[in-house]
């Protein structure tokens, strides 16, 4: 089972090739073709999985499995187009997307502020430690409940949730990268007269950015997983409350399709974070 | 020897303690205070004591313990599950060429679903007893699991497993002695960031389907306003979640003891 890879002698030049698994064998095909056509073949062959998977899936429903109860990815993919199409589900999808913003938004001011306060005063460590110890770990999500009795039904509570959900991994990147800022730039900044207190402002906080940028993009898909949540459980809008009012109604195929808009907009508020932070911080 | 130390209360470590709860005393003694005053509307804040009476009340009926049990239940089993496949996959992914071929793209699509929005899926497709619960559970788990069990394997020192080829071991033995082991703190490490899905998962599924646990006995109180049963709810949830957490991280100390 694992001996076409341990049963051949490796040198270890070809080691270093090895970096993507299956470009060997491919590697030696590719070059044959020109090259604008080459990317094409290489994405095409490390897709042939998802294919074989979404294949499968069409064909085992209707036959294996009900197509009531797994509708064919055929199916779903029209009707999650059609959603986006026609709009229907852009409302919803504009509610989301402010509950996340927001939530994330407060997460970052508050977050930051927090952990390079608690990095850099020790009073103020004190004071806030032992709330965060307490709530490390609870899951965000167990959270609603409370929520819905302060702030009832609806956007208030989502964005809650999302901000504590948030939250901790955004004051733990900047905690640790704010205590570890290097000595010499804050000396060399008191040397060339800064005031003190202009220090956190103009040393520690940009010091730190490169973390606090990998905090929040930790702390997206968590407020994907936050928000549905809250969507689930204390909602009348939104995308998490549109896949459960599908499933009651019986409207399996819809409710697949809002799924897959879910997934999609999560999969691309990542990546496209990912993107817009190797244009942005180009100085680390 | 001093008396003090034996129990471990040193008079600075005693300042030091002091000085990181105070603020946790103050909090609580506020909240008592505002909820005893009225200043608060009971059905938002009710007094502390309340709710620690309530919680009492539950615990000493076995209410607690019952709906404890079955939330801890559902997602060890599901986090179990999603262990052992998650590690196989995610081994055989980073050491086999072919398998490493068909899962990837599959682990790059899978991971970024919310999984948590499966959960009217499986209720749909599985009731709302413990079986959806665990299964969602296994796969949210998944996920995090296989990629770190990927990663940690793909950086294993490529010398260990030479030597242990040159040494004459065969591949089973290689993977088992040899590659599981070296890749193993990497490997706890997405178990312990399955953990948290795995509790929120079925808190949400709980309290989304019902069928017992904690988050139906929290979800209970808002909607029967017995709010007191809210708070108790929540600190029986922080005491599951902070002993699963120190559980997984003494069982790493104990795994890892030789690194």
């Amino acid at each position: 089972m694992c001996g076409n890879r341990f049963g051949k002698k490796r040198r270890p030049e070809e080691n270093a090739e090895r970096m993507s698994y299956a470009d060997f064998r491919l590697e030696t095909v590719v070059e044959t073709i020109p090259n604008p056509l080459r990317r094409i073949v290489r994405f095409a062959f490390e897709w042939i999985p998802i294919a074989i998977v979404a294949g499968l899936w069409e064909l085992a429903s209707g036959t294996a499995v009900s197509s009531e109860i797994l509708p064919p990815p055929s199916a779903v993919f029209a009707v999650s187009w059609e959603l986006l199409v026609s709009g229907r589900i852009l409302p919803h999808l504009q509610v989301s997307l402010y509950r996340i913003g927001v939530g994330l938004g407060l997460s970052i001011v508050v977050g930051v502020a927090l952990g390079v306060g608690m990095a850099r005063v020790k009073p103020i460590e004190n004071f806030f430690e032992v709330f965060l110890a307490l709530i490390y770990p609870v899951p965000k999500a167990a959270l609603v409940p409370l929520a819905i009795l302060w702030l009832g039904v609806g956007t208030e509570t989502a964005i809650l949730i999302v901000f504590l959900a948030c939250l901790l991994p955004i004051v733990l990147n900047s905690y640790n990268a704010a205590q570890n800022v290097d000595r010499n730039l804050l000396w060399s900044a008191r040397m060339m007269g800064m005031p003190a207190w202009k220090l956190p402002i103009k040393v520690v906080v940009p010091a730190t950015i490169p973390s606090i940028l990998t905090g929040i993009r930790q702390a997206i898909p968590i407020a994907f997983i936050a928000l549905v949540s809250a969507e689930l459980i204390a909602s009348n809008r939104g995308v998490g409350f549109e896949i459960l009012r599908h499933g009651q109604i019986g409207n399996y195929t819809s409710m697949f399709a809002v799924l897959v808009v879910i997934s999609g907009t999560a999969f691309v508020a990542v990546r496209g974070y990912e993107w817009l932070e190797r244009r942005v911080v180009t100085w680390t | 020897m001093d008396v003090t130390r034996t129990v471990g209360l040193d008079r600075n470590d005693a300042i030091a303690a002091a000085k990181s709860i105070y603020s946790l005393v103050l909090l609580l003694l506020l909240w008592e205070f505002v909820a005893q005053y009225d200043m608060v509307h009971s059905y938002f804040l009710p007094p502390l004591s309340d709710v620690l009476a309530t919680f009492y009340e539950l615990t000493a009926d076995g209410t607690m313990l019952e709906h404890a049990y079955l939330t801890f239940r559902r997602a060890m089993a599901g986090l179990l599950l999603a262990c052992l496949l998650g590690i196989v996959v995610g081994v055989l992914a980073a050491r086999n060429r072919i398998v490493g071929w068909f899962w990837d793209p599959i682990i790059e699509v899978g991971y970024p679903v919310p999984v948590i929005a499966l959960v009217p899926v499986f209720m749909f497709w599985f009731g709302t007893g413990d079986l959806p619960k665990i299964m969602l559970v296994a796969v949210g788990c998944f996920w995090p699991v296989a990629i770190n069990a990927r990663n940690a394997t793909r950086e294993v020192d490529e010398n260990l497993v030479w030597s242990a080829r040159m040494m004459g071991t065969s591949d089973r033995r290689l993977l088992r002695r040899v590659v599981v082991p070296a890749a193993a703190p990497g490997i706890i490490s997405g178990v312990q960031i399955a953990l948290p899905i795995a509790l929120i998962v079925t808190f949400v599924f709980e309290m989304v389907a019902g069928g017992g646990g904690l988050g139906h006995l929290e979800i209970q109180g808002v909607r029967s306003f017995e709010s007191a049963q809210v708070y108790a709810s929540l600190i029986a949830i922080m005491i599951v979640g902070f002993t699963l957490d120190r559980g997984l991280r003494y069982l790493r100390g104990r795994l890892l003891a030789w690194t």
